[in-house]
């Protein structure tokens, strides 16, 4: 690898984990949605602090030009935080779902209370 | 028995009060609860209007969410059967006993009104024939119950799957994937024959471009319910 890539890499994965720490303590990022970020962004640290690894470990797999492999491993991890996305999109649907069920039949009670109460209601408010 | 009867509706300000005036001439005992899956037109002016028990989804949530907070009021509120009933008229009130009776008596936990068995009234079109087989035989293969109408949105269920449809019911295009899990929860199962009419006024909820996500969803839901056993 040429120094001025591993310069541009290094600079990369720095800013990564410096927005990855903003958003994090902005609150705009929920820890638990993050992990795979934090762990990709290591993975990602230790190939650009050990090149030689990501060699040895593209050529093991079968893969002879080491980008290939670095390509291989982060379109892997794209498609991983894709899928987890997608789940936690399904957990929030039914989340969502419930509490709209919910508040439909508490409305219909609270309608239901004010038909009963009627003018003591609007004697309340005045 | 306490039976209420749900009614989903979304934009269906044209045809939901004769859907309740004919419950109550050839169904008076029964409790009615529509549900307006946050209706673009007036039919929540015209529920409030006519007095009629209604509830009101914030949201647009699809038929399947929608029905499935009619089992969730059904289930809170004490209720020992619960009927499923377009608000659009294409399922008659006359018909309502023929599928609440096999209930009453106890021969059923589940009974489906059936528009193939006596192949009378509407029958719907020769496409969607075709695709509704296909999801009777999937159905038949997977759960060994033979179901002719698997779409059909008319049926009436005991206090037992009020509590598991409250609990778990699809989102979108449920009918066929309910069956499933009544078969899975070892419920009895009838179909009974029953006219249905075509539909007066609004839109069906399945256009033509979306029968294929149709077919497909369903058939994969079907399939992923048998898998997961």
């Amino acid at each position: 690898m040429s120094t001025s890539l591993r310069l541009v890499t290094i600079f990369f994965a720095l800013l990564y984990f410096v927005v990855l720490v903003i958003l994090l303590k902005n609150g705009r990022l929920a820890l638990k949605y993050s992990l795979l970020w934090i762990f990709s962004g290591v993975l990602f640290w230790i190939a650009v602090a050990f090149p030689d690894l990501l060699v040895f470990v593209t050529s093991f797999i079968g893969i002879e030009v080491p980008t290939n492999g670095l390509f291989a491993i982060s379109i892997l991890f794209v498609i991983l935080i894709l899928m987890s996305l997608t789940v936690i999109v399904s957990e929030i649907n039914i989340r969502i779902k419930t509490l709209v069920q919910k508040i439909s039949l508490m409305e219909k009670r609270i309608r239901e209370l004010e038909d009963i109460l009627g003018t003591e209601r609007k004697n309340i408010v005045k | 028995m306490k039976v209420l009867i749900i009614i989903p509706a979304y934009n269906e300000a044209g045809s939901i009060i004769d859907v309740i005036d004919n419950i109550d001439i050839f169904y008076p005992t029964a409790d009615k609860l529509v549900i307006n899956d946050s209706s673009t037109d007036n039919t929540k002016e015209v529920l409030k209007q006519k007095g009629v028990n209604f509830l009101d989804l914030p949201v647009n949530l699809g038929i399947g969410g929608g029905v499935q907070a009619g089992y969730l009021y059904a289930y809170e509120n004490d209720f020992d059967i619960a009927v499923q009933m377009d608000g659009d008229g294409q399922h008659c009130a006359e018909e309502l006993s023929k599928i609440i009776i096999p209930i009453e008596n106890g021969t059923a936990n589940v009974v489906i009104g059936s528009r193939f068995i006596d192949k009378k009234g509407f029958q719907s079109s020769a496409m969607r024939r075709i695709g509704i087989n296909f999801l009777s035989g999937l159905v038949r293969i997977c759960t060994g119950i033979r179901v002719r109408d698997v779409t059909s949105g008319f049926r009436a269920v005991d206090r037992k799957f009020i509590e598991i449809f409250s609990k778990d019911y699809a989102q979108d295009y449920p009918e066929p994937e309910a069956i499933v899990t009544v078969a899975k929860a070892k419920g009895k199962l009838v179909e009974v024959p029953v006219v249905m009419k075509e539909r007066k006024t609004g839109k069906s909820s399945i256009s033509i471009t979306k029968s294929a996500y149709y077919m497909i969803k369903v058939a994969l839901a079907i399939l992923i319910q048998k898998i997961a056993g």
